[in-house]
């Protein structure tokens, strides 16, 4: 990570965790982090967008900071809605599995952790995987995004966050056992968000039929030749 | 917490020669290639298209020069193996040499070892095979029972081992065998590079349920090797083992090896609007193992050691792998006839057998999944 991201990080983390409102945020400069610096902007990349959203994800604020930072960009408000709630997925779905951790570690039936158990151990890995995969995704899309066009990536990356939604928060959940069932333990605000996520900007339907026609409209050795296309857009 | 840290993937200045390298040579070889052989290419040995690719300096591709390799960066390699997977080439001879067996004796040989193996395997002629398991250790690896006794001249090696892929073509295996007479579980373990034709050593194939000779079972009676035979360090097998499985496990082998269905279903079906959602699902599921087998290359490219993430990548790809041919199976029309002779019917019916192995083979779903959770903080 560079030196930039990193700070950019602290800064994310820090303002989510005490801003109360929208205004706190604009003053920490998030609207202009896709604007160059000539502009007067922070002169961010697409990384950087994903660096920030995961974090907002992760600490589970209900400030629209992906609305702050996009809204001034330009681009189809679809896909630009599909990769925020990716970089969102990517960083609550990391969450949850922490969280799940530490309930297994602490919690204790017939006499031991849960994380001795080697079904919940395998339960996590999964978990962990799902987590794993919307990350890489996310990452890739900013990728395509800093190189100009996405649409390839943002459906896929979408597609693979709802699937991961869909698994992941069901194995959080049975990790956690009554309690995570309850208004009280703090982990509805993630769960339940990310199954809201899951619809918007997109649901399987969408993105799978969208994805798919594109797809066969590149013929036969047409999609191994347009996933390496793309990707040999960032070679050096 | 991060469940996954990625690794930039510096694709190389070179991408667009190479690429165009390997589909000349895929375009000029593969009149002769089965359909259904695509569609598990890592598997099926042709050794003149190894040649072919040694040729071409595809083979040792990041090998030092002076023992036949070409010097190449680590994801021009990873750039290499993917055209090939994805073309479905038969790379299965050369593969454990270039992957595994290559590197490993680099890291860990002798000089003379170096020399004496090294060239022929860049040369794509020379093949290797890993000896691992044995009847009583399988996914328990540390219960290997072979014992190799040292004597004046060199060692003697007695025992089995199964389960060995391409033991049949090898030139060479690599055995972990017990060299600490007594010793227990991980301690006392080494690794002997012994020739395949060492009087003493017996293969008998094992042919798969589908019909396939793939692996072999290896009867080791009083095989006498050299001293040299000896890689690495005596008693440190356990530990080179273990830095092998992450070469073995973090290619993108473990998510494109059978890419060919795929191409077949867009080609025979992908006008059917009912099977374009799965094609969507399934190009979504490939583009994202592939971000997390660039990002693990690239890791491993650095000198770190992915284990975790080699696990998840092989995991995933795995679990993905099994779920295309059920998927495309229950999503064709009731009319489609499985038994016919075209690419998508052939190479369906050969992964609907075959695709069990896939989590098996080189480390089970059940061991993948216990390292990741290890990897969490977990047990």
């Amino acid at each position: 990570m560079s030196e930039n991201r990193s700070l950019l990080c602290d800064t994310a983390t820090a303002v989510l965790r005490e801003a109360a409102d929208m205004h706190s945020l604009e003053e920490a400069g998030f609207a202009t982090l896709l604007i160059a610096e000539a502009d007067g902007g922070f002169g961010g990349d697409w990384g950087d967008v994903f660096a920030v959203l995961r974090i907002a994800g992760y600490e589970g604020s209900d400030l629209d900071i992906a609305g702050l930072i996009l809204d001034p960009v330009a681009g189809d408000s679809m896909e630009k809605g599909a990769f925020a709630k990716v970089c969102l997925a990517a960083g609550a779905l990391d969450r949850i599995l922490e969280m799940a951790i530490d309930y297994v570690n602490t919690r204790e039936q017939f006499g031991r952790p849960l994380a001795r158990f080697q079904a919940v151990q395998q339960s996590l890995a999964i978990l962990a995987v799902e987590a794993a995969a919307v990350n890489s995704a996310g990452a890739g899309a900013a990728l395509a995004l800093d190189h100009g066009d996405a649409t390839f990536e943002i459906a896929a990356a979408k597609l693979r966050t709802n699937q991961a939604i869909g698994v992941g928060t069901a194995i959080a959940h049975q990790a956690h056992g009554a309690i995570g069932f309850t208004r009280e333990y703090p982990l509805h605000p993630f769960t339940r968000r990310l199954n809201q996520w899951r619809t918007d900007n997109g649901n399987d339907r969408y993105w799978s039929e969208k994805l798919g026609a594109a797809v066969v409209a590149l013929g036969t050795d047409g999609l191994w030749e347009e996933i390496t296309r793309r990707s040999d857009r960032s070679a050096g | 917490m991060q469940s996954f840290a990625i690794h930039p993937f510096s694709t190389p200045g070179t991408v667009s020669d190479l690429r165009a390298q390997v589909r000349r040579i895929v375009s000029e070889c593969e009149a002769g290639w089965d359909a259904a052989d695509r569609a598990n290419s890592w598997s099926v040995a042709d050794p003149a298209f190894s040649a072919r690719l040694g040729d071409e300096g595809l083979v040792g591709m990041i090998w030092p020069k002076r023992y036949g390799g070409h010097d190449r960066d680590p994801l021009e390699r990873y750039i290499v193996l993917e055209e090939l997977l994805a073309a479905g080439a038969p790379v299965g001879a050369h593969w454990i040499a270039d992957r595994q067996t290559g590197p490993l004796l680099l890291r860990y040989g002798t000089e003379e070892q170096r020399e004496k193996y090294l060239p022929g395997m860049a040369a794509g002629k020379t093949y290797a095979c890993i000896g691992l398991s044995e009847p009583g250790a399988g996914s328990d690896l540390a219960g290997v029972k072979t014992t190799a006794r040292k004597t004046d001249t060199g060692w003697v090696i007695n025992g089995q081992k199964v389960w060995t892929t391409g033991a049949h073509i090898a030139h060479a295996i690599l055995a972990l065998v017990r060299t600490e007479p007594g010793s227990e579980r991980q301690a006392g373990l080494s690794q002997l590079l012994v020739d395949m034709d060492t009087p003493g050593i017996t293969v008998r194939p094992i042919i798969n349920l589908a019909g396939q000779h793939d692996f072999n079972e290896i009867f080791f009676e009083d095989v006498e090797v050299p001293h040299g035979a000896l890689v690495g360090g005596e008693g440190n097998g356990w530990k080179q083992v273990t830095a092998e499985l992450a070469l073995e496990r973090s290619g993108p082998e473990r998510y494109l090896s059978s890419f060919a269905l795929l191409r077949y279903l867009i080609a025979e079906q992908g006008g059917d609007p009912a099977v374009q959602p799965l094609i969507g699902r399934l190009t979504a599921e490939l583009w994202t193992l592939r971000q997390m087998s660039m990002s693990t290359a690239a890791k491993l490219a650095g000198g770190e050691d992915p284990a975790v993430e080699a696990a998840i990548v092989k995991d995933l790809g795995n679990s993905y792998e099994q779920d295309v041919p059920l998927a495309i199976q229950a999503v064709l029309t009731a009319d489609f006839d499985t038994r016919s002779d075209s690419d998508l019917a052939r190479t369906l019916s050969l992964l609907l057998q075959t695709a069990p192995s896939f989590s098996l083979r080189g480390g089970t779903r059940e061991i993948l999944r216990g390292i990741i959770a290890r990897g969490l903080g977990l047990r």
